[in-house]
């Protein structure tokens, strides 16, 4: 290196190498607190987003609008029998999964369990969902569980599962395990089946009631480009007159999910940048050190005809030499701690090596030197500053 | 109209504004210095020795009154063209050497002229002039803490002359040295005098001030007759 300044700053920071150290220690610490917090809340955005994605093809919709029969039927709410026609005109050559739901209590052996039942034509369970082990529902009482469930009470095909409340004056209906689902995780066509029993409509509805009455209907998309098109068309015809079926899909709920985790883990990486504040106290304590201890030398540089901003870039480079030292060891130390985390937290270091996850390294360090060299901003324009007669006088 | 004098001092005042009142350094001071003159300034402490070199240094500017380096009034020029006019027209010697402490021999010699022509010297000067102060090379390597006085204020001159400055401004150069080597630095003054350069040396001892060819004496701030 020919600049002179830098040979000077670098020699300072030698001279004083276990102080210029410490401080380095805060920028290491803030980078590493940044980066790996934003590779974790990336690798978990991502790894949420892929789950969900599985199901991007699907148009949820829904209702909560509160019917009353005008023949004096009890009330209701959900999506009623002329609606699904509706949706079935409109939606074109999409597949149409009218869904009954609720929750329930149920007993396998002598466990006592709560989960969600779903009632679905039997034709519909296998255009999106995977049957794990034993077949489709085919007679009456037959029922599918999810993989949650299946795990949670050790039960397979065969199993006899009592639905409803567990009191001793009521007959419980039976159902049978004819098949156990593959686990979905987390999906977004809002319907959670690791954790639900699947029985037919027509088990379900003799049961539970809501004869004709869904409570979801999915829209599952033979095409995804066309989401917003049909979502259009089913909106017109039916929210023609009011505005009663609420129309949602994966993608809205993706971005709805990945945003909020976005913004969780902005706010982390705030909390990480706290270190930083306090490395930049330190630094800026160094800086201050190392202008007092030099001010004779400063006094014999300005005295000999160093000009005022050549003294204030030698302690802007040995900010930066130190933001450096920072930056470079907490960039690898990043990458180590923040591939532990992430693979501790998350279970799985797919997403790691993406870019996206791995950019927060190269930004982190960023943040660590500019952060340095805007600390020793000021000792710098100190340094420059001084009276030169002053400066030598200081012993 | 001839040349300018090299230095030229008109009703020149320093005055600091103290808490306990103001304090006049320089009283209405007016001299002339020429192109290789030797001229030393004495007089007892407080006489406003050093305030005069400072203001000869143009590391300070005067209170009333105009100072002139070859013709220029300091006071008008803008802190860049002072400090250049410093770093290229005047070389220090100090009383206590004022090495940087960071830098060897060689580079202390070296750095004046990393701040004229923005890079290291390949031309070989600053050997040249270390080797002209009787440094021998692989002394060049060593940090002024790990020098004699006397080698620590040879490389103090050869780091005043190696930009090739007209005025070798020198404050007690051997005040911190022992009689001998005192006498062979003044000999390299001389020398220096003798090769042109105006040299202006600040002491206390009437035997250093025998080598000059005019004394100023100061007292109070004032000149006075000697």
């Amino acid at each position: 290196m020919s600049d002179i300044f830098f040979e000077l700053s670098v020699r300072s920071v030698r001279l004083n190498f276990l102080r210029s150290l410490l401080a380095s220690i805060g920028i290491v610490i803030g980078v590493v607190a940044i980066s790996s917090m934003g590779m974790l809340g990336t690798n978990m955005q991502l790894s949420v987003k892929d789950q969900l994605s599985s199901n991007v093809n699907t148009v949820i919709l829904t209702s909560d609008v509160v019917k009353v029969s005008t023949t004096g039927g009890s009330a209701q709410n959900g999506i009623d029998k002329s609606e699904l026609n509706d949706i079935k005109s409109s939606a074109g050559q999409n597949v149409v999964i009218p869904i009954h739901r609720s929750s329930t209590q149920f007993t396998i052996g002598s466990t006592n369990g709560r989960g969600s039942i779903y009632g679905l034509d039997p034709n519909d369970i296998q255009k999106f969902m995977t049957i794990d082990q034993g077949t489709n529902i085919k007679g009456g009482n037959d029922a599918l569980v999810g993989a949650t469930i299946a795990s949670n009470f050790n039960i397979g095909v065969g199993s006899s599962i009592k639905i409803g409340q567990n009191c001793q004056s009521i007959v419980r209906p039976v159902v049978r395990v004819a098949g156990v689902l593959t686990a979905r995780g987390i999906t977004s066509d809002n319907v959670n089946a690791d954790n639900a029993i699947i029985v037919s409509d027509q088990w379900y509805t003799d049961h539970f009631g809501d004869k004709d009455v869904y409570d979801q209907v999915n829209v599952v998309l033979q095409d995804v480009s066309t989401i917003n098109q049909t979502e259009n068309n089913i909106d017109r015809k039916v929210n023609r007159n009011t505005n009663v079926i609420r129309i949602s899909d994966a993608s809205s709920r993706l971005g709805t999910i990945t945003s909020t985790l976005g913004t969780i883990t902005t706010f982390i990486m705030a909390i990480g940048g706290i270190s930083l504040v306090v490395a930049a106290v330190s630094i800026f304590n160094v800086m201050m050190m190392s202008v007092k201890e030099r001010i004779q030398e400063i006094g014999i540089l300005l005295s000999i005809g160093t000009e005022k901003g050549e003294v204030r870039r030698m302690f802007l480079y040995e900010a930066l030499i130190l933001g450096l030292i920072g930056a470079i060891v907490g960039g690898i130390m990043s990458f180590i701690i923040g591939y532990t985390v992430v693979n501790a937290m998350i279970g799985s270091t797919t997403y790691f090596f993406r870019t996206e996850s791995l950019i927060f390294i190269p930004y982190g360090m960023i943040i660590g030197v500019v952060v340095c060299v805007v600390s020793g901003l000021y000792p710098a324009w100190m340094a420059s500053n001084m009276d030169p007669i002053d400066a030598l006088r200081n012993e | 109209m001839g040349t300018p004098p090299l230095i030229q001092l008109v009703d020149v005042s320093k005055i600091y504004h103290l808490e306990s009142g103001d304090f006049t350094a320089l009283d209405h001071v007016s001299l002339e210095i020429g192109e290789n003159d030797f001229v030393a300034i004495m007089g007892p402490s407080g006489s406003g020795k050093s305030t005069i070199m400072n203001q000869l240094g143009i590391l300070d500017v005067p209170t009333t009154g105009r100072l002139l380096i070859e013709g220029k009034d300091v006071a008008k020029m803008s802190n860049l063209e002072r400090t250049h006019l410093r770093r290229d027209s005047i070389g220090y010697i100090f009383q206590k050497f004022y090495l940087i402490p960071l830098l060897s021999a060689y580079e202390n010699v070296e750095y004046p002229l990393i701040l004229k022509y923005k890079k290291r010297d390949t031309s070989g000067r600053a050997a040249e002039m270390l080797h002209a102060v009787g440094i021998e090379h692989d002394m060049g390597a060593h940090r002024p803490n790990q020098l004699s006085g006397g080698q620590q204020q040879r490389v103090a001159i050869a780091r005043a002359l190696v930009n090739d400055p007209k005025i070798l401004l020198c404050d007690e150069p051997t005040g911190n040295l022992d009689r001998k080597t005192g006498l062979q630095i003044m000999d390299i003054l001389c020398d220096l005098n003798r090769k042109g350069k105006t040299v202006i040396i600040v002491t206390h001892d009437p035997k250093i001030a025998e080598y000059a060819h005019s004394t100023i004496n100061l007292e109070d701030g004032r000149v006075v007759e000697s």
